[in-house]
């Protein structure tokens, strides 16, 4: 099994090596790579007991492989092979194929690794590669956009180095369950550093900017997948003490809230799925035991969703509703929405009854609210006009990847079968009726649209200042 | 007194990249800040000592932490890697937006 983790996590870096010197297998080594984490994941599901690893010395990297990082890790390898998919008759070079088989490599390395340095270069790494990504059409705004998700990213980790040693300082290892009894400050600075980097909270307004002006693929993989490297470790650092339970559950509940106000009003539909995006991850923290099974999900339907929005004519939602779009492309939207606001029959369902399950009382009437607000924001898609005629363009790719994801997430309901009760059921479709109702009465009509200063670059990093305060704040309470 | 010193380079790096104007600047600013995390893991490494861990002829002395050290190496590297990137990515900008400056960039680049 020692054997197996250490070649499984070495493969997609050797692959994206070696599609740089034979290019013209690119689509397949990647394909092939992701189909191994899933092979990988899935075999985690069976194995009964946690894997602890302790590679080198007292002081090396320790990796540690359970369930938890099993969902993440089936997340990242369904997300990248759906985008493969997706990709495979365009024009990208063997260049774009080889970073994302290192962004899927060092995701993977994040979602195992049990101390904070291997996290710390894991993260760097997938930062690097995310930025080649989104930098990847080489136009002016492409290279902003990738240049201020860097530089907040780096900014970030610098803070996180930081707490890191101070960790260190206090227990001679860099373990994660070190972080107990850390003084205050190390707390501060590491969450400020994956938080700023998972796009939490204020901190994580770089997301909007960065998620809706990448390419099509792109963003899928960013929203689906690399947000989510740093949201693993605070979970876990969730489990180690109650005190950091509560900070994690405080953040996951003001981000739902945050990222799902500013959804609903929102008026292009690639950001309006980027800051829904802000408020699912909000949801993953909300209840970090059963975090995994969300991110599954979310995984999945973000980024079919992602896929689909690429597909659609275009962007502004006046527009769209002016212009009746595909019946078949509405039915992927549909389905995807469906998921996403927790109807019944699709995972979205369980993932959500699961995380309200587990929520502390203090939590239950904002997450509500939370989840009525997801119905509110997608019921803007599925309140589309669709037609059956009009011939509509897709990548000859759309398709497959779309229906890799949608089956994923009918198939995914086997998980948690036990969401399927009466009084749940009936909760989740009041909750997205209730949502449907405020959307045609309400939000339909409103035209606010919220300014956009806390996004402009300055602010993103002035902004972390303050979250530290708060944040050490909170670690000292 | 050198924590307070290594502290105040972290803050006047933070200060740089949300103070200056020039995007060189800002990119300049943040390599202040990540000499002043290099210097704080150097800084940690040599409480205990100050010799290096190393087979020597010198017995029983004061050992430096030989952890930290090794550690930052790895963030130097990253770091140094980030910089180049972002060098070069300023340059591509450079063409089009002469004075680098961020506000004019970001007022061109956003929609």
């Amino acid at each position: 099994m020692t054997a197996i983790t250490i070649a499984w996590i070495a493969l997609p870096f050797f692959l994206g090596f070696l599609i740089f010197l034979v290019p013209k297998l690119n689509r397949h080594l990647t394909l092939w790579g992701s189909i191994a984490s899933a092979a990988y994941a899935l075999q985690l599901f069976v194995e009964p007991t946690p894997l602890t690893l302790k590679l080198l010395d007292n002081f090396g990297v320790t990796l540690e492989v359970d369930q938890l990082s099993g969902y993440f890790i089936l997340t990242n390898a369904i997300v990248t092979a759906a985008v493969i998919i997706y990709c495979w008759r365009s024009d990208k070079k063997a260049f774009f194929y080889a970073q994302m088989i290192i962004v899927h490599g060092s995701l993977n390395a994040a979602f195992v690794c049990a101390d904070f340095i291997s996290l710390y270069v894991a993260l760097e790494v997938s930062g690097i590669a995310a930025f080649l990504l989104i930098a990847y059409p080489r136009s002016d705004r492409s290279i902003w956009v990738g240049l201020r998700y860097l530089f907040v990213s780096n900014t970030a980790m610098l803070f996180y180095l930081v707490g890191a040693v101070l960790v260190y300082q206090t227990h001679h290892s860099f373990a994660y369950a070190g972080l107990k009894d850390s003084p205050p400050e190390a707390i501060a600075l590491i969450f400020l550093g994956l938080l700023g980097k998972a796009g939490i909270f204020v901190s994580g307004l770089w997301l909007p900017l960065t998620h809706s002006e990448s390419d099509t693929p792109v963003s899928a993989l960013l929203s689906g997948v690399v947000v989510k490297a740093s949201v693993l470790p605070l979970l876990r650092c969730a489990a180690i003490s109650p005190e950091i339970d509560t900070i994690v559950r405080i953040f996951g509940v003001g981000t739902a809230l945050m990222g799902v106000s500013f959804a609903v009003l929102e008026k292009d539909s690639k950001r309006m799925l980027a800051m829904s995006t802000i408020s699912q991850l909000g949801w993953i923290l909300a209840a970090p035991e059963v975090g995994g099974f969300y991110t599954l999900t979310h995984g999945l339907v973000k980024s079919s969703l992602f896929l689909t929005a690429g597909a659609l004519p275009s962007r502004n939602f006046k527009e769209l509703q002016q212009k009746p779009i595909d019946t078949k492309i509405w039915i992927i939207l549909v389905i995807a929405s469906l998921s996403i606001s927790g109807l019944p029959l699709l995972c979205g369902f369980g993932a959500k009854v699961l995380t309200m399950k587990n929520l502390l009382p203090w939590q239950a009437i904002a997450m509500n609210v939370a989840a009525v607000g997801t119905a509110i924001t997608f019921a803007k898609f599925i309140f589309l006009p669709h037609t059956q005629q009009g011939e509509q363009l897709v990548k000859p790719g759309f398709w497959p990847a779309v229906a890799l994801l949608i089956t994923g997430l009918v198939a995914a309901n086997v998980i948690y079968l036990q969401a399927y009760n009466i009084a749940d059921i009936t909760k989740a479709i009041a909750i997205i009726g209730g949502g449907w109702l405020a959307y045609t009465f309400i939000f339909q009509r409103v035209a606010v649209s919220l300014p956009r200063v806390l996004e402009q670059f300055d602010h993103l990093i002035g902004m972390m200042s303050l979250i530290l305060i708060l944040l050490f704040w909170m670690a000292l309470a | 007194m050198l924590e307070a010193f290594i502290f105040a380079t972290i803050l006047c790096g933070f200060f740089g990249i949300i103070l200056k104007k020039n995007l060189l600047m800002k990119i300049i600013s943040m390599d202040v800040m990540s000499t002043g995390v290099i210097a704080y893991y150097v800084l940690i490494a040599s409480r205990d000592g100050l010799f290096s861990p190393i087979v020597g002829k010198v017995a029983n002395a004061a050992y430096s932490d030989p952890v930290p050290q090794a550690v930052i190496l790895t963030a130097i590297v990253i770091g140094f890697s980030i910089q180049a990137l972002m060098l070069v990515g300023v340059m591509k900008l450079a063409r089009d937006n002469p004075t680098l400056e961020t506000n004019e960039i970001e007022k061109n680049n956003t929609p």
